[in-house]
């Protein structure tokens, strides 16, 4: 009995391998199509089609939040990047360097002394180094000396101590693929522009393999998330992109790679150029932004230089912004901040008084800001967003209670 | 003739061409109230002619500022009862020895008392901005006004602009300063606005012509007042661990229901620190209290001082912004009036969110504005 049982067991069995097979062996290669295929970070599906997200306002300046919402939250973390978004920010902006690894990740200094808490953290007390950087020697904790798994065990503070510190140790350092999925991930559509921040530096000290260069690697990871298009193409407006750098060697050399509109930054008047030793008045003069304008769309120059200042008030505009916008070339400047000691004379401590200034006078194209919301609530007030059906209600709201006021008089 | 010439005549008498009712742009009484405080002294030094033009020019409604007196009994626009901190008096050899101790408000101060040296001498100074993160570029230009010509200033204005005195430091002063006629600060205080012909209860026509609230912290200085002119009188309210200088009164007794009923009568708002009505702690704003609430359910206006740009100055919940600070305090708590040292920034705010309509004008931009909206949906 028993040796019969165990043989119709075993012929079950073998029916029943040879049936699964048929099943698991597609079902194994299917897995197998999907590992290869997969992307890390797939949005899901609900929120990445074309589902009538409000586009990019190309209306008026763009109002880009310099390192996410940092005069509130620490600067290049998830949190700052959100809370920029809820604000109303145009694009999130963020510095990419890379680490001892070969990862993308937003940060802005080569070291990490003054927004991590590396001070706390004993494990890496030898990780102490001295490069030079741009000609100056800097002492410190570099990012290019950590591996991400490393760089992730560190906590984000804020850099100023005149800002909000209840966030201090809340946030990691995000990479590059992390921040592009939080502007994909937003309710409406928001552009990014990520910098190529550094290149002399990281080339010097990370290497790829297959003999890539930091430069191929940012442009790798756009083009897996779908960045594409010149400025203003159809491509281009459902996923907004700026590519900037203060270094000009790499922006042409991307140049072939993509067609991304690139913004060229423009250092303080006595720093030359990191690749190319360039001085500022060379690289301002009419002869080299008729060369550069054949691979950028605009400069981001620092403020105090389109409008010099004394005695803390700002002189006669330079004519470096007449001089883009002939070639047809925007101009962004940075950076804007609310707090007092960074408001010339002229806004009365008053920030947006600044932006007035600067859009309605200056007449700039897009502004790098360390508040996104104030920006955001001056072009409300003064420059509002239409956008159809809502609008339309609060349009008859609005002439109903301004003729009411005449009912008075 | 020259004598009765002399005899009536009024000094800093306003031209006539601008006294008349030249239908100036009156007060605007349908949003809460923008108190340039001291002047626009976030720009210009505090409490000068310059800094209270420059108000003007930027759209407030009332012009503040502190009365205090000189030794010869001159009614003079100052906030500090010493000349230390916004006047350039360590420069002036010549007053050297005038440096006093005196105790005031219950501490020992040391300085150099505007009690101290005639409209003369005060005159011979130079105001200097206070705060050393503002501009500096005015220091040295401006001299210390009087009451007077503080009163002129409102009253040469080309909009109806109100004037927000206050009774400063009586206590101290009726120390220091005797008039003749056993006359003392408040009887002087009042006179000076009846001589410009300031009177009228609140919202009344002649108040309305020439706006004006009388502010002090000392209490019995309201109260003695009230029965020598019914102009609106606002009871300003320090912070919790300070008393009040004449009745040595506690904050909580002073906002206490019952003192509240009390002062009703005499008053029509307080003025309270805004750190009092809504708590901070680690530089966030918490939950508001209810003075607010209890006020306004006996009719008392409330007027809180003072917002300034400078973040230093902004809780955190402002994200560093003035405008943030503005909307809160107008739309979430409620107040009726602002003491601000940026009248141009809440002019700013308060245009943009609630602005004037004045007639004529606004007609056409009525219709300009109407025009505009609906071509937004044309291109649709």
């Amino acid at each position: 009995m028993l040796v019969c049982n165990a043989f119709i067991n075993a012929q079950t069995f073998i029916f029943l391998v040879m049936h699964l097979t048929g099943i698991v062996v597609p079902f194994i290669f299917l897995l197998l199509v999907n590992w290869c295929f997969a992307r890390p970070l797939y949005p899901l599906p609900s929120r990445r089609n074309d589902r009538n997200r409000r586009p990019l306002q190309t209306f008026r300046p763009y109002n880009v939040a310099h390192r996410g919402s940092n005069g509130e939250i620490p600067e290049e973390s998830a949190a700052s990047y959100m809370k920029a978004i809820e604000e109303g920010a145009d694009f999130i902006e963020a510095d990419i360097l890379a680490t001892k690894d070969g990862v993308l990740i937003c940060s802005h200094d080569v070291n990490l002394d003054d927004t991590t808490d590396i001070h706390d953290h004993k494990e890496f007390a030898d990780r102490k180094r001295t490069y030079e950087v741009q000609a100056v020697n800097i002492t410190g904790y570099f990012s290019v000396d950590f591996t991400l798994e490393e760089l992730k065990s560190l906590r984000l503070k804020q850099r100023y101590p005149f800002r909000d510190q209840q966030y201090n140790g809340m946030y990691s350092i995000i990479t590059f693929e992390e921040f592009i999925s939080i502007a994909l991930d937003a309710p409406r559509v928001v552009g990014i522009y990520p910098e190529i921040k550094n290149p002399v530096f990281i080339n010097q000290r990370v290497k790829w393999s297959g003999g890539k260069k930091y430069e191929d690697k940012f442009v790798e990871t756009l083009k897996k998330y779908g960045y594409r298009g010149s400025y203003m193409s159809k491509e281009w407006l459902k996923q907004p992109a700026f590519i900037q750098s203060f270094a000009p060697a790499s922006l042409i050399y991307i140049s072939k790679q993509t067609n991304i509109p690139k913004v060229f930054l423009i250092d303080d008047v006595n720093i030359p150029t990191q690749d190319t030793n360039q001085s500022y008045q060379e690289i301002t003069s009419d002869k080299y932004l008729d060369f550069i304008k054949e691979y950028v769309v605009g400069i981001g120059p620092w403020k105090d230089n389109l409008v010099p200042v004394s005695g803390n008030y700002l002189e006669t505009p330079s004519d470096l912004v007449a001089r883009a916008h002939v070639r047809n070339l925007q101009v962004h400047p940075y950076t804007f901040r609310n707090e007092n000691q960074f408001l010339h004379f002229n806004f009365s401590e008053d920030p947006y008084k600044e932006y007035d200034y600067w859009i309605n006078k200056v007449g700039v194209d897009g502004l790098f800001t360390d508040f996104a919301g104030s920006l955001h609530q001056f072009q409300e007030w003064t420059n509002p967003l239409s956008s159809g059906e809502e609008d339309a209600h609060k349009l008859l709201d609005r002439i109903a209670s301004m003729i009411s006021k005449f009912k008075h008089a | 003739m020259l004598f009765l010439v002399g005899c009536s005549s009024r000094s800093l008498y306003p031209l006539p061409n601008r006294r008349h009712n030249g239908n100036r742009q009156p007060l605007q009484t349908f949003r809460p109230y923008n108190i340039a405080h001291r002047g626009s002294n976030g720009e210009i030094p505090e409490e000068t002619t310059a800094a209270y033009k420059r108000a003007i020019e930027e759209g407030t409604d009332f012009i503040e500022t502190d009365i205090l007196a000189s030794k010869d009994g001159v009614l003079i626009s100052f906030h500090d009862v010493c000349l230390d901190d916004t006047t350039d008096i360590a420069e002036h050899e010549e007053f050297i020895n005038r440096k006093r101790t005196y105790e005031v408000q219950g501490s020992n101060v040391t300085g150099y008392f505007v009690v101290d040296f005639t409209l003369k001498e005060l005159k011979s100074l130079r105001v200097k901005q206070r705060y050393p993160f503002r501009d500096q570029q005015y220091n040295g230009k401006f001299s210390i006004i009087t009451f007077e010509e503080f009163i002129s200033i409102a009253l040469d204005a080309d909009r109806i602009v109100g004037i927000y005195p206050e009774m400063k430091n009586p206590v101290f002063i009726n120390q220091r300063v005797k008039w003749p006629g056993g006359k003392k600060f408040e009887d002087k205080f009042v006179e000076i606005l009846k001589k410009y012909r300031y009177r009228g209860s609140y919202m009344s026509k002649e108040w309305l012509k020439q706006p004006a609230f009388i502010q002090s912290f000392a209490p019995t200085s309201l109260l003695y007042i009230s029965n020598q002119t019914d102009l609106p009188k606002i009871l300003l309210i320090d912070d919790v661990n300070m008393p009040t200088q004449d009745t040595n009164q506690s904050y909580w007794e002073i906002t206490s229901d019952k003192y509240l009923d009390f002062i009703k009568e005499y008053i029509v708002g307080i003025g309270p620190w805004k750190d009092t009505l809504v708590t901070a702690s680690d530089n966030y704003l918490r939950k508001p209290t209810d003075l607010v609430a209890r006020a306004h359910a006996r009719n008392l206006q409330v007027h809180p001082y003072t917002f300034r740009n400078e973040n230093k100055f902004l809780h955190f919940n402002f994200s560093q912004d003035p405008y943030k600070e503005f909307d809160y305090w107008i739309n979430k708590i409620g107040v009726d009036g602002l003491f601000t040292d940026f009248t141009g920034s809440l002019h700013q705010f308060q245009e943009w969110t609630s602005p004037l309509s004045t007639g004529e004008e606004d007609a056409n931009k009525l219709l300009d504005k109407i025009v505009f909206m609906i071509s937004k949906f044309k291109t649709k």
